[in-house]
């Protein structure tokens, strides 16, 4: 590859080595030597250089000294070159370095000594390497160091003594290494640390004082690890915001298991075998939005929601809950999404004082009915499946004051009726699987139906435009005439014509634009008139 | 049951051309039941972009997304889920171009209650319009229902 | 088409239309977006306003900072760099340090 030596015509440009791009602000420099195949350090770089790109080349070593008349330079860019090794000095000199990235080199250890004394540095991208070992004293004298990347490397351990010279450090990744256990007080020095990222290891245990000393800690990510027990080491994070464990092999959420973090806004822990929840697991959380618990098979109790009232998203699907407390929507008046799908729910509390709900999962339970006031009032209800149940009836008003409802999934249960009552914005409906609903349903009291799954044919051709001419239904007096006929060419004028209107209903602008989609579509095997048992 | 699938009419008209330019008129088959009207902007993503609910990237106007599938682009939610996502992020309707992705067309043709138009393109249809994303030409986008006989013969 | 040659610095699979749509281990792809157009990308470290996520299968990606006035972050909710003239705390940019916090004008903050 073509090195840096063309120094001369470099030079003319005030310090611009050779294919280099450079800008100068004022009296400093930023200089763009990326991706150019550089074995080395160009040499002739103006003093004034405040900002440096060498990523993406060939470097393979970092002679010491080679930017120590750099005084100015705030950020240096090594990323992507073959370096393995960085001597004592390298970036000596460099006393206002505020950004060094290395990450996607060939590092095996963190450099012993290259670092000491960077006093200014703020930001430090070691990710990307294959880092195995950081020696004791590698991090001493950055004491500015705010941001470190440690993560997509092959750690097997909390690099604890390391850590514990930057004490300024606010957001770590460890994340993607081999680390398996984090021993107590692994991060006790690092009090002012907001971000811990410990995701894509293979922690199966943490000391149950691992965490002490993180004071300020927000967000902690324990993902995709093989954690068997609950993490109760998190008790002393005070602060905690976002907690993430989901992707591990913890089996159950003890009593209490939040007492310590009265700030969790939002906690991950799907994809977890947890069979059992502590009742009060999830009580005192007064920032918590939202809580998804799935195949929580030992689960037989809807939890202890007290004092956790700004929840908006409920799911605990995959339980053995059988009933709701009549004061859950007291608990949780911000609810906006509740799906308990998946339960053994008989009975349902009235919903009316969760005003803000907008979505109510409830299929695959045992719910056998639902009356006047379980859905009354709720202004912003939009889809509500209650499909494979027991339903055998529902009360005429049960759906009637649901001005927003345009999903309702009654499909797979025991009904016989449908009272129409208020179903007016319903664009999906499905009744599929109530063999002993074969009412018809007259169209004009679902003006803005789209989608419908209805129990029988029959049912469908008021919504498919097929009798809308008063006389047979055109297609089944198609199949008598055409028996034989080609496809492309024989169709009767009347279907033309019904065709234009169907059309015609799409070029009436303030009407909305839909074709009804309805299953089972009529067909010559499926005929509109209702034939017994068809 | 077999869902009749309707067919698209896409009229492009390219934006920087003086406004006699004749719009170009291709066609697709609008995937389960998201027949209906469309107008906007066209508007490139990449298959990637559809994967996490954080790239935020909102447009201001009325765009239609087209979106070229490969099979060889990892593959990171179903596609139904990438169709909602594109309307989710404020498309009035998606192109999906599946020359190049067999199974997606089978994947995508059975999905429904999709909120706005949803339609497949491949072959020279597919061809043109993505010649003219390439040319990065700005283009207004129709879309329509194709008027053919309704009922398909039924043998 | 497949191979490298033809493909972009830095990507292991492209296409006419999309791109990179795989780049080589370790790299970022980046989105870029230019008027209708959207192509991939192959980085060792992200553009301005978006922050580098790595995953076990590779498909590492550049993701958007989700912060208000951050020029650069951590991850999407932690801030390394806000705008001139705003000040930092705890990942996060404002025009004044939140009551309480005492003002460090040399680093901009709180």
């Amino acid at each position: 590859g073509q090195s840096s030596g063309d120094g001369e015509r470099a030079a003319g440009r005030g310090g611009c080595p050779g294919r280099c791009r450079c800008e100068v602000d004022g009296l400093l420099h930023r200089v763009d030597c990326s991706d150019l195949g550089l074995r080395e350090v160009p040499g002739n770089l103006s003093v004034f250089t405040s900002y440096l790109d060498l990523s993406m080349n060939n470097l393979t070593v970092m002679s010491g000294g080679a930017l120590s008349n750099l005084h100015f330079l705030e950020e240096l860019r090594l990323a992507g070159n073959d370096l393995s090794f960085i001597p004592r000095g390298a970036f000596a000199g460099l006393y206002n370095l505020k950004v060094l990235m290395l990450q996607n080199n060939q590092l095996r250890s963190v450099p012993a000594e290259a670092f000491n004394n960077l006093h200014n540095l703020q930001s430090l991208r070691l990710d990307a390497n294959h880092i195995s070992s950081v020696p004791v004293g590698c991090f001493s004298g950055l004491r500015s160091l705010r941001h470190l990347w440690l993560d997509d490397n092959s750690l097997t351990e909390v690099p604890v003594e390391a850590l514990s010279e930057l004490p300024a450090l606010q957001a770590m990744t460890l994340a993607l290494n081999h680390i398996g256990h984090v021993p107590d007080h692994a991060f006790s020095r690092l009090g002012r640390l907001v971000v811990l990222h410990l995701n894509n290891n293979r922690i199966v245990s943490m000391g149950t004082s691992c965490f002490h000393g993180l004071h300020s800690l927000e967000t902690l990510d324990l993902n995709y690890n093989s954690l068997v027990e609950f993490p109760t080491a998190i008790r002393s994070l005070s602060h905690l915001k976002e907690l993430g464990f989901h992707s591990n092999n913890i089996q159950s959420i003890p009593e209490h298991a939040f007492t310590g973090n009265p700030s969790l806004i939002t906690i991950f822990f799907y994809d977890n075998p947890i069979q059992s929840v502590g009742r009060s697991a999830f009580q005192n959380l007064p920032e918590l939005r939202t809580l998804s618990l799935n195949g929580a098979a030992d689960l037989t109790e809807f939890p202890d929601l007290t004092g956790t009232r700004s929840l908006e998203s409920l799911t605990i699907t995959g339980a053995r809950i059988t009933s709701l407390p009549g004061s859950v929507c007291e608990q949780l008046p911000n609810l906006q999404l509740l799906d308990l799908s998946y339960n053994q729910i008989q009975t349902l509390p009235s919903f009316s004082a969760c005003e803000s709900i907008q979505k109510i999962d409830l299929h695959h339970n045992e719910i056998e009915d639902v009356e006047e006031n379980t859905f009354a009032g709720l202004m912003s209800l939009r889809s509500l499946d209650l499909s494979w149940n027991r339903l055998t009836s529902v009360k005429p008003n049960s759906f009637s004051a649901l001005p927003a409802l345009n999903k309702l999934d009654l499909s797979s249960n025991q009904l016989s009726s449908l009272p129409l009552i208020g179903l007016q914005s319903l664009t999906h409906l499905r009744l599929a699987g109530n063999d002993q609903l074969m009412e018809l349903i007259p169209r004009e009291e679902l003006p803005r139906v789209r989608v419908m799954e209805l129990p029988f044919a029959f049912q469908c051709c008021a919504f498919v435009s097929c009798d809308r001419r008063g006389g047979a239904p055109s297609w089944e007096r198609d199949e008598a005439e055409s028996a034989g006929r080609d496809a492309a060419a024989g169709f009767s004028s009347q279907v033309d014509q019904d065709w234009e209107d169907f059309l015609m209903e799409f070029e009436d602008e303030p009407k909305p634009q839909h074709s009804v989609h309805c299953s089972p579509t009529p067909g010559p095997f499926r005929p509109c008139l209702h034939l017994l048992g068809s | 049951s077999e869902r009749p699938t309707l067919r698209a009419v896409i009229k492009v008209t390219l934006l920087k051309h003086e406004p006699t330019g004749k719009p170009i008129v291709l066609e697709g088959v609008f995937v389960g039941g998201s027949a209906g009207k469309a107008e906007g902007k066209l508007m490139q993503y990449h298959p990637l972009s559809l994967c996490n609910t954080s790239e935020d990237e909102r447009q201001e106007s009325d765009f239609i997304t087209i979106v070229k599938l490969e099979h060889r682009v990892p593959r990171c939610k179903a596609l139904h889920d990438k169709a909602r996502m594109a309307l989710d992020k404020g498309a009035q309707a998606v192109i999906f171009d599946v020359s190049d992705d067999a199974n997606a067309a089978a994947e995508l043709r059975e999905i429904d209650s999709l909120p706005r138009p949803v339609v497949l393109v491949e072959a020279e249809d597919a061809e043109e319009l993505m010649g003219l994303v390439n040319k990065n030409e700005e283009a207004k986008v129709v879309i329509e229902i194709k008027m053919e006989p309704k009922w398909p013969h039924y043998d | 088409t497949e191979g490298p040659p033809a493909c972009p610095k830095g990507c292991d699979r492209c296409s006419e239309y999309n791109g990179c749509i795989k780049c080589k281990p370790k790299l970022f792809i980046f989105l870029e977006r230019n008027d209708i157009r959207q192509i991939g990308v192959c980085l060792a470290s992200c553009p301005m306003g978006y922050f580098g996520m790595r995953n076990p299968e590779g498909n590492n990606r550049c993701t958007q900072c989700k912060i208000d006035n951050c020029e650069a972050c951590f991850n999407r909710n932690f801030c390394t760099k806000c705008k001139d003239g705003l000040y930092s705390h705890s990942g996060r940019c404002y025009v004044s340090c939140p009551p309480g916090q005492r003002t460090a004008n040399e680093t901009m903050e709180c």
